[in-house]
């Protein structure tokens, strides 16, 4: 369903990209209000799903609005990426589902955990240190901070 | 401090500022010299950011001029001065420095960056406008970034022409030159439905210049945080009209003439007020009025606050009656 990279898209749009990720349901996306849209739909946010919202995106203009829904990993990744091609949050509408895995990122070894359980503590996928999740989230990683649990307790 | 018979005291706005001595003067048009200046004993100035403008003093004034340099290391700094005949005698004092003379000088300050996330920079600059963006450009050429320039200027009267020509390359990849009014909406049209995802848009020139490129940019979609303008290239405001304040607190009630600012008046009394630009737009300098309607000519409040009028900035509000009163 998904065309191939910015097949669809004709040059120099500035209209409306929605990008739904999952079960998301494209007609949960709002009405556009008489602009151009384009609408693309990945199962989620791979390095090649993402790989090609960027290739869509720069070969859109300025003007261009991007809309996102879906699984709040998948579209912080999205909204992440397209930081990256120059668009600013104003630009960027987030549909978030309710619920939902979220991602850690462990400042000890730089490698990102999917937290599944929604609990304050997870095991980093990278170098097993029990991670608490704190409340800091970076839109660059489209990530919630992890630290070493317990560190400051006397070992 | 070193005596200098045509400048009696340093100005607050250039203290703990720089003295230069101006190395070169050269002529860019019939209205418009270009002032190069240097430490007088050589060596690195402090660099700045591209866009920034630098405080200069003339007499007991002092005027803000943009610096038409990259602002890397940079071992001199150069502005390029319009002559304003109607204005507060600023521009005809520049005009009249020579190869020699000494100034002060404030260090440079920054109010129109180049945002760092910009993958493109689109300049917009209409006559004198040009200095701030020549400044962009070269910084956009030196530090591997890309820029398209459009420049609004009377035929053969455009400052900075050449210096814009020999950027043209991988940093500058276009500069469209307009010396007419329906070209340059045609140019502009063009541009803002053409940039790409990332870019910021970059206008300085007269403020009803700047005020319909930038209504014209959003219009295309272009939203508020992409757009930047740079008030500098206003006209410099005039000496306006005397009036009286009344320090409620203190009791004292001060003359402002013609000429000198409700801020320069205060200071001179002894009150200490803190303030940065003194150009209205900081908002540094900001007063409680308590009677009185300001004569608003800042930037810096909103139209509801203006109305509002029981705040005003010093640095160059004046009064629209005869008598203001300041909770001071």
């Amino acid at each position: 369903m998904p065309p191939a990279a910015g097949n669809g898209l004709e040059p120099g749009f500035r209209g409306v990209i929605c990008v739904s990720f999952g079960s998301s349901d494209d007609t949960a996306l709002p009405d556009t209000n008489g602009q151009p849209r384009y609408d693309l739909h990945f199962e989620s946010a791979t390095a090649e799903s993402l790989s090609e919202l960027k290739s869509v995106l720069s070969g859109s203009r300025v003007g261009v609005r991007l809309i996102l829904a879906g699984p709040p990993t998948d579209i912080r990744a999205a909204a992440a990426a397209a930081a990256d091609c120059g668009l600013l949050g104003e630009e960027v509408t987030l549909l978030p589902q309710e619920t939902g895995p979220r991602f850690v990122y462990c400042p000890h070894c730089l490698t990102t955990t999917v937290d599944e359980a929604a609990g304050t503590e997870v095991k980093c996928q990278g170098c097993a240190t029990t991670l608490t999740i704190a409340d800091h989230f970076s839109r660059r990683r489209g990530a919630y901070l992890g630290y070493s649990a317990h560190a400051e307790e006397a070992a | 401090m070193t005596a200098i018979a045509l400048q009696p005291r340093v100005h607050p706005a250039v203290e703990g500022g720089l003295q230069l001595e101006v190395t070169n003067v050269s002529r860019e048009t019939e209205s418009i010299v270009s002032i190069t200046m240097a430490a007088p004993e050589g060596g690195r100035l402090p660099s700045y950011v591209p866009g920034s403008h630098l405080v200069v003093q003339w007499g007991n004034g002092v005027n803000a001029y943009s610096l038409t340099g990259s602002g890397n290391a940079p071992s001199e700094y150069s502005i390029s001065v319009l002559r304003v005949g109607e204005g507060a005698g600023g521009s005809l004092a520049m005009h009249r420095l020579c190869v020699g003379d000494r100034v002060y000088v404030a260090r440079p300050r920054s109010a129109f960056a180049p945002a760092s996330t910009a993958t493109h920079h689109l300049l917009v600059a209409a006559g004198i406008g040009i200095t701030p963006v020549l400044s962009h450009a070269r910084a956009a050429v030196e530090r591997d970034s890309t820029a398209t320039m459009i420049y609004v200027h009377r035929p053969d009267a455009g400052a900075h022409v050449a210096e814009a020509r020999e950027l043209l390359g991988p940093g500058l990849i276009a500069l469209v030159e307009c010396t007419d009014r329906g070209s340059f909406q045609n140019v502009l049209a063009e541009a803002l439905i053409t940039q790409p995802v990332g870019t910021h848009l970059y206008v300085c020139g007269p403020v009803v210049f700047m005020d319909a490129v930038l209504e014209e940019a959003r219009g295309h979609g272009w939203s508020s945080a992409r757009l930047h303008s740079e008030a500098f290239g206003a006209a410099e405001l005039d000496a306006g009209e005397p009036f009286t304040v009344h320090l409620a607190r203190s009791g004292v009630r001060l003359e402002v003439p013609a000429g000198v600012s409700l801020l320069e008046t205060l200071e001179t009394a002894g009150q200490s007020i803190p303030n940065m630009c003194r150009k209205g737009i900081c908002g540094e300098c900001v007063l409680p009025v308590l009677r009185g309607a300001p004569q608003h000519r800042d930037l810096y409040l909103s139209e509801q606050e203006k109305a509002a009028n029981n705040t005003m900035m010093s640095c160059v509000s004046r009064s629209n009656d005869p008598e203001l009163e300041l909770d001071l």
